[in-house]
């Protein structure tokens, strides 16, 4: 038998990955409230915006749809987290580690199936929503189209923030090896820093450029704000919430008994 | 082969492992025995890569675990049955694992044939019997065709028709040529399954044996012997070679002389025997003197 090539080892190592991730029942519960809930919402914001009293146009006619992604924060966060503190809570991880000993590789194959995942569930959802929100916003003389300078390199970007959640949720679940931990620490680890916009100015500001969520909305915006980062550094701190992430539970995990 | 060499796991002030050094050879069943809390799964942990020693090494075909390419292909293995996620099918379970070796699909048809789950492979394994996750833990170790095998308490919680099927399987990997290492803490199963026994206690190895050499070396023969000459009867037997002690309710045990020799010399000087009992010591006891010992040597220890 002659020793398979890296390459093979690879491919083998995603295949099993994605057998297991589409053989059961809460990947497809996860996907589903993630990808309907926040098309659902997209709509009802946008009315919201243009009918409510007292309310103008949004500020940023992309606004809409980045509030609606949020909402899909938690549900794909969980699929994150599950895949790995769903074989702890079993013991399958030890099955898991037995038939790849190299852990890390276990961890990139993991990652790479559920970012390939979640970032088309993303862009379909950013699409999808842009186009009910604008369809919403045309109605007021507000919309803007996909052609309009910036407008679809923003959505691709808005589209980002599922998988940029589930790689999280994943690492967290990697480093706590419970599932109602790791939800809870992911859930917080993307939602607390956002109280960095009750801070006074400018602080907010200096702050909150660092935050995930900031960060995502602004990359996902036409008019990004003054006082964060540009598109440009936020999406490095939008990319590096889950590399820090992936980086630690890279270390912990070959460093632990299983 | 499974070599353990020199090895040591400590939890904190727990010394899980102790110092421990064996060898599994193909060809033949080894029973791995030991009271619960032996060590046993820790070793067979570290043997898996799943657990680093703290001192010591396990290795399998001759390389550490975690070292080893495919393999699943060289070693099969299970810990526990029970180690599944419930909403998925047996048949997705093994395949995920198959992929994971590059092993082929036709393969886990293969191993649900040997193990007999083909009728309910399609099903969500949360709804399998104890009985049939056993199974299936078997079918993903044989997944590889490996020719070493290590099963850890694999008899727990099967009715015997399944203790029955299992024990002929184990005997059948073995004829194979096949290392395969069962582990429990019940010396009855064991006694039945292994040729060879690896048996610890408190992390220790207490013995290193053929089975039937145990069983040998434990057959402890001896009499009970009651009769109201007992003065007499003794130095009757001591004069004919055998070995007598008394025992604190006035019984004799003894040893050297069988149970017809002990009647036909009491007959022969009209002494009146009122029990005379051939006795032979239990495999299970043996095994619980070993363990026994193992314990009370420890505490004097400390």
């Amino acid at each position: 038998m002659s020793a398979p090539s890296l390459a093979t080892r690879a491919l083998d190592l995603l295949g099993s990955e994605w057998t297991k991730f589409r053989s059961v029942r809460s990947t497809y519960w996860s996907l589903l409230v993630a990808v309907v809930t926040p098309i659902a919402v997209s709509a009802v914001v946008a009315f919201a915006f243009t009918t409510a009293p007292g309310h103008g146009p949004p500020p940023d006619p992309l606004l809409p749809g980045v509030i609606s992604l949020e909402y899909a924060v938690i549900a794909i966060s969980v699929l994150g987290v599950l895949a790995f503190s769903a074989e702890y809570s079993t013991g399958l991880i030890r099955v898991t580690f037995t038939a790849a000993p190299r852990r890390r590789a276990v961890l990139a194959a993991k990652a790479v199936v559920l970012a390939a995942v979640t970032l088309a569930a993303g862009e379909v959802v950013a699409f999808v929503s842009f186009g009910l929100v604008q369809a919403v916003l045309a109605g007021h003389g507000q919309g803007v189209s996909l052609g309009h300078p910036g407008v679809l390199g923003a959505v691709l970007c808005a589209g980002l923030l599922l998988c940029v959640c589930a790689l999280l949720g994943l690492a967290l679940g990697a480093i706590i090896r419970h599932t109602a931990g790791g939800i809870a620490a992911t859930i917080a680890v993307i939602l607390v820093p956002g109280i960095a916009a009750l801070l006074p100015a400018p602080w907010n500001g200096r702050v909150g450029r660092f935050t995930l969520l900031e960060a995502a909305q602004q990359v996902s915006a036409l008019h990004p704000a003054a006082n964060l980062f540009s598109p440009g550094w936020s999406l490095l701190v939008l990319l590096a919430w889950p590399a820090a992430g992936l980086a630690a539970a890279a270390l912990v995990i070959t460093r632990r008994d299983a | 082969m499974i070599e353990v060499e020199r090895l040591s796991k400590r939890f904190g002030p727990v010394t899980a492992v102790d110092d421990l050094s064996f060898t599994v050879r193909p060809g033949r069943v080894t029973g791995f025995l030991g009271p619960n809390g032996a060590g046993k799964t820790t070793t067979m942990r570290i043997i898996l890569g799943l657990a680093a020693p703290t001192s010591g090494r396990a290795l399998v075909g001759g390389r550490r675990y975690d070292r080893l390419i495919r393999p699943l292909r060289e070693v099969g293995s299970l810990l526990d049955a029970t180690a599944l996620h419930a909403g998925r099918t047996g048949w997705a379970h093994l395949w995920s694992i198959a992929q994971a070796n590059g092993i082929a699909k036709q393969r886990v048809t293969e191993v649900l044939g040997l193990t007999g789950l083909e009728s309910v492979a399609r099903r969500r394994v949360g709804g399998f019997s104890l009985g049939m996750k056993q199974r299936l833990g078997i079918a993903a170790a044989l997944l590889g065709d490996p020719p070493v095998l290590m099963f850890d308490e694999p008899v727990n919680g099967l009715d015997p028709e399944g203790i029955h099927w299992i024990r002929g399987f184990f005997r059948e990997l073995a004829a194979d040529g096949r290392t395969v290492l069962v582990s429990s803490h019940l010396m009855s199963e064991m006694a039945q399954t292994a040729d060879h026994l690896v048996i610890i206690g408190r992390g220790r190895l207490l013995a290193d044996v053929p089975t039937a050499e145990l069983i040998e070396s434990s057959a402890r023969r001896d009499v009970l012997l009651r009769t109201p000459r007992a003065a007499e009867l003794a130095a009757l037997i001591k004069a004919r070679g055998g070995t007598v002690t008394r025992q604190d309710d006035g019984a004799l045990v003894v040893t050297g002389l069988d149970a017809a020799a002990i009647g036909d010399l009491a007959a022969g000087d009209g002494i009146a025997v009122h029990a005379l009992v051939p006795r032979q010591a239990s495999l299970e006891d043996a095994y619980l003197d070993l363990t026994g010992e193992s314990t009370d040597y420890r505490g004097r220890l400390q």
